[in-house]
């Protein structure tokens, strides 16, 4: 049943993709496509509450650069263009406005923020205009496609992050009382509600919730108040700054939960900084998921496409920090787009492109982690499903078990 | 049970003590700068965090140890404020109140663009000296932070007070604020006293910025909302009177922290942490309407 | 120079302002009609702030919480807020929002005039502050009527006016840009019109005499509690208005989209404008809608020569140049750019008057 309407849904997606207004037809080459370049952009919040998620932009910019320096793609330059957007979705709006009418970029790519892509989503459908591989892992953006299918996103879906959250403390603690500090918004609530189903029919609950906004000044006196609930798993769906918070005001209260942190702020330069310098030791046995290799896993320092990163990196984003895997999420993503551009061919066209977002199938990304495959498909219209559980262990990640897969988000 | 709520509670209240002092000192400098200059500085947050992020600097790049960059951070925020003072304030100081209020939030947006133009929007993390141990007192679990941030906060308006009381500085320093126009008479030079005010407000802000930091870690709009809430603490206790920022500061920390306490209980589960930062602002309200002099304050005279 | 002469020429030269406002789309791109459509959202809200700053002299930093007002009113009245369990159904066309936009907020700011009475000069910057600090918090508390942090979606919408597809107007088909652009202008030089005369009657000598000196006002028998208090309503009906057809031309609202810093920049507007004239409003505008593209580099930006576009390209540098450029006005205009205009204005006119200074 399942299946059978993801089929039709997908039919559907496909369908709308391909009915072409007659305004393109007969076009010889869409916007952003000349014989030397192709444009594309995407706005990214290099300044106001979330600045320290420009690194996912800078490090899909380097690996462009380092591929144009190589002849680009298709003899054709990648130029790829980043505009501020402070993370105020109205100036994403008149951001992204500029960038399909004044820029005419082929299409809007690595756009981040879930607030920033669901303000221009309905616009970019609406002048099919291909949002592609959104810097966000809200569930709607894979869900949702028939209904949007010029949008797609790239990282795993934060519903399925938290289903695997609440199947590990499921399965590791009995009993568990889970205090859940959260972003008000969809990113948090996506995560806080994928949690609870994955706890359902164990003996384990979520006690205790607590949200904080972008603009709270801190989040001291909802850890307070998580503290007071008498959990003993303390679940952190937050943004780093606030995450590294929640570890400093819950070591100060004395509190000492296991703790899961997201994939967002579980990187290993932020538990670095939630370390203390070392003193503090909530930081010790922290859960979390990742698809990346990580800069500072001493695993990686022989890997190939590491040794890459680090090179680019350095040649290309000068006085950039190589441990901020966020560059390596940026090149991570930049590489399957010079993937679906490379099978776009010689005249790449943007519904040409969705098709072939549409189709991945890539094993082989060199920034992801071995395993992980980048997958779309009919009915699958999330790229990346898989993820690894990992331990912090004496100021570094292990993996725990193997590769978990959703198979549904 | 009981036992375990009132830990609960002195845990709140002795946080809300050190946050309250930090917005103490913050309230100070606002109130330093109102009284000598008539000037609202709403650049006094991104002041504080420049300063900051070179303390920050000073160790992570330069291997400087934590007191001697705390000390070195001072003395560059002091001459930064009185730096400023004559560059940018001095020419616009006597004209209109609209001129100031744009000058000064052109200081803000400059002076935040220009921390993240040279140190990017990451997080960092600015170690405190007094460690991350915990010492349980009588079942009550308190931070060793907290207990230094309130010592250190304590001990610099203790000095500040000394400096205004006891010394010829301290009494220029007054003397030009309350009247200019007969300090200069008996020699006081008073456009140096004024800077010498900036210069001291960008001091206690350094203070703030280096107490605020360890705890909610270090990033260019760490400084935004301990602002407001200074704002809050300055008009409460009185926009010119030092003691009314003190009392003010503390009152709030201690405040904000009780509403949250109590916010697990019936009556007050309407106060969720989003009107944080509204409640603070409620106060300012309030206050400005009931009595705009707060606390401490003498009443405005407005002369025909 | 005659009044007379002065309000022909003043006359004359609005006329031509309209025309140039007309006939401006035929000569610029499509795009740039929308990015024009904000300089009238914009100088719509500046009116308001100028006739409250400029008029009777109260400072207000909270004038983006008012826009907020208006947009949301707009953004409720058309898309309803029943998805998020509020009680509005929507369905409102967008034009007619205006109105009722501009009335809510109109009366919010009837209701914070009067207790502000007791507040002034710097006071009185520093609750308007809190204000416009406090509105994203507050909308996102009551999530069940404003959508919370998600906000409204209005793209797309049938009560959008002009979003998907042209719009027929007086048997011309505009494309969705056009229209936008030609809503708002003309809401905005209808505004302009009414405040003009507003002012012009006894109303702005009110507000004048206030402006000048309080207690003079009084003992002429102005009642400051009467007018500071309608001058804040006005104001803010007018910024209600602003933030509707901000509502509109975005498509989207949510807390995050009237932020702190809109209130800022439109005080900022007002300032470096200079109060008074329209000829320094609408200078405020341009003023807002584009020094953060220039400052990035963008469109004009894109003057500058390379090395300097480099180093302020990096985050941050925009927001330096920013506030430097502010500092410095301050410093050499302090009138504002209406202000250079008008003393321009002055030496022109009054050549013949200069001895007798």
């Amino acid at each position: 049943m399942i299946a059978r309407r993801s089929v039709a849904s997908a039919v559907v997606g496909a369908a709308l993709v391909f009915a072409l207004p007659a305004a393109f037809a007969g076009s010889a080459a869409d916007p952003g496509v000349s014989a030397t370049t192709i444009v594309i952009g995407g706005t990214s919040p290099l300044t106001g509450p979330a600045a320290s998620y420009a690194s996912v932009a800078r490090g899909a910019k380097a690996y462009f650069d380092f591929v144009n320096a190589g002849g680009g793609v298709s003899k054709r330059k990648i130029d790829y263009r980043i505009v501020d957007d402070a993370y105020n979705p109205a100036q994403t709006v008149q951001a992204v406005r500029r960038l399909v009418e004044q820029d005419k970029v082929f299409a809007v790519f690595n756009t981040l923020g879930t607030e920033a892509n669901l303000a221009i989503r309905d616009y970019l459908n609406q002048v099919k205009v291909p949002q592609l591989f959104v810097a966000s892992g809200a569930t709607t953006w894979g869900r949702d496609a028939a209904k949007y299918p010029w949008t797609i996103g790239f990282q795993p879906s934060y519903a399925a992050e938290g289903l695997n959250y609440g199947q590990y403390i499921a399965r590791t603690k009995k009993q568990a009382k889970v205090a859940v500090l959260f972003q008000n918004d969809d990113y948090g609530k996506d995560l806080l509600a994928s949690l609870k189903q994955g706890l359902a029919r164990s003996g384990s609950k979520v006690v205790a919730a607590e949200p904080y906004q972008v603009t709270s000044p801190d989040v001291g006196s909802q850890i307070a108040k998580l503290k007071a609930s008498g959990a003993n798993v303390l679940c952190i769906f937050a943004t780093p700054t606030f995450a590294i918070q929640a570890y400093v005001f819950a070591n100060r209260l004395g509190w000492k939960p296991l703790v899961i942190n997201n994939a967002v702020s579980g990187t290993s330069n932020i538990m670095v900084l939630a370390s203390e310098g070392g003193k503090n030791k909530l930081v010790e046995g922290t859960i979390t998921t990742t698809v990346l290799k990580d800069p500072t896993d001493p695993r990686w320092n022989k890997d190939a496409g590491m040794k890459q990163y680090r090179a680019l990196l350095a040649k290309y984003a000068k006085g950039a920090n190589p441990n901020d895997v966020y560059h390596v999420y940026g090149m991570a993503v930049a590489y399957e787009t010079v993937g679906v551009l490379k099978r776009l061919g010689a005249n790449p066209t943007r519904v040409g492109l969705m098709a072939r977002a549409r189709s991945i199938s890539s094993a082989k990304n060199p920034f992801l982690l071995p395993g992980v495959s980048v997958k779309t498909g009919k009915g699958d219209n999330f790229p990346i499903q898989q993820g690894q559980l990992q331990r912090w262990t004496k100021g570094r990640f292990v993996p725990v078990g193997g590769l978990w897969t959703s198979k549904r988000n | 049970m009981v036992a375990a709520a009132f830990s609960d509670f002195m845990q709140q209240v002795v946080s809300g003590l050190a946050s309250g002092g930090i917005y103490a000192l913050l309230a100070l400098a606002l109130v330093i700068i109102h009284r000598s200059t008539g000037v609202i500085n709403f650049a006094q947050g991104e002041m504080a965090t420049l300063s900051t992020y070179i303390a920050w600097a000073l160790i992570a790049h330069h291997g400087w140890r934590y007191w001697p960059a705390f000390v070195g951070t001072l003395v560059f925020s002091f001459v930064g404020g009185v730096g400023i003072h004559r560059v940018v304030i001095r020419p616009v100081e006597r004209g209109s109140v609209l001129r100031i209020v744009i000058v000064t939030i052109g200081l803000l947006v400059a002076i935040n663009g220009f921390v993240v133009w040279e140190w990017s929007g990451e997080p960092q993390q600015l170690q405190s000296p007094f460690g991350t141990e915990t010492y349980d007192i009588g079942g009550v679990i308190v931070a060793a932070q907290d207990i230094g941030t309130i010592a250190v906060a304590l001990g610099i308006v203790l000095l500040l007070w000394g400096l205004f009381q006891f010394t010829k500085v301290g009494l220029a320093l007054r003397a030009a604020a309350v009247n200019p126009e007969e300090a200069r008479l008996v020699g006081v030079r008073v456009t140096w006293m004024l800077a010498l005010g900036w210069g001291l407000a960008a001091l206690l802000g350094a203070v703030a910025g280096m107490l605020t930091a360890p705890t909610v870690g270090l990033d260019p709009n760490m400084m935004a909302a301990v602002l407001i809430y200074a704002f809050a603490a300055a008009v409460l206790g009185g926009i010119d009177s030092p003691i009314g920022a003190v009392v003010g500061g503390l009152l709030i920390g201690v405040l904000l922290n009780m509403l949250s306490f109590l916010s697990q209980y019936g009556a007050f589960d309407w106060f969720t942490e989003e009107l944080r930062l509204p409640m603070a602002l409620l106060i300012i309200l309030g206050v400005l309407l009931v009595r705009p002099q707060g606390i401490f304050g003498k009443p405005e005279v407005k002369r025909v | 120079m005659t009044p007379r002469t002065q309000r022909i020429i003043g006359f004359v030269a609005f006329a031509a302002f309209v025309v140039f406002v007309a006939v401006l789309p035929s000569f610029v791109s499509d795009f740039n009609a929308r990015e024009y459509s904000y300089v009238a959202i914009y100088l719509i809200a500046l009116l308001g702030l100028n006739i409250l700053t400029g008029y009777t002299g109260q400072i207000s930093l909270g004038h983006g919480a008012f826009m907020a007002i208006g947009g949301y009113t707009t953004a409720i009245l058309m898309a309803g807020n029943e998805q998020f369990g509020g009680p509005m159904a929507g369905g409102l066309k967008d034009v007619w929002t205006l109105p009722i936009a501009g009335l809510v907020a109109g009366l919010f700011g009837l209701a914070f005039g009067l207790p502000a009475l007791r507040l002034s000069g710097l006071y009185l910057a520093l609750a308007t502050f809190a204000i416009a600090v406090a509105m994203p918090s507050t909308v996102k508390r009551f999530a069940e009527f404003s959508g919370g942090g998600q906000g409204i979606q209005l793209f797309g919408i049938p009560e959008l006016t002009g979003s998907i597809s042209n719009v027929n107007v007086l048997g011309r088909s505009l494309s969705p840009n056009d229209w936008m652009y030609y809503l708002a202008w003309s809401i905005a030089l209808v505004m302009f019109a009414g405040a003009w005369l507003i002012l012009r009657g006894r109303t702005g000598r009110a507000f004048r005499a206030v402006r000048d000196s309080e207690t003079a006002a009084v003992s002429s028998g102005v009642s400051l509690a009467r007018y500071k208090t309608l001058a804040f309503g006005i104001s803010a009906a007018y910024a209600g208005v602003a933030g509707g057809l901000f509502a509109i031309a975005s498509a989207f609202v949510n807390p995050d989209t009237f932020p702190v810093a809109l209130s800022i920049f439109l005080l900022v507007g007002i300032v470096v404008g200079g109060l008074g004239g329209l000829s320094g409003l609408v200078f405020g505008a341009i003023f807002i809608a584009f020094l953060p593209l220039w400052a990035q580099g963008q469109d004009l930006g894109s003057l500058l020569p390379g090395r300097i576009i480099e180093e302020t390209q990096k985050p941050g540098g925009p927001a330096i140049v920013y506030g430097v450029v502010l500092i410095l006005l301050m410093f050499v205009l302090p009138n504002g750019v209406g202000g250079l205009f008008r003393r321009i204005g002055q030496l022109i006119t009054n050549r013949r008057y200069s001895r007798s200074k």
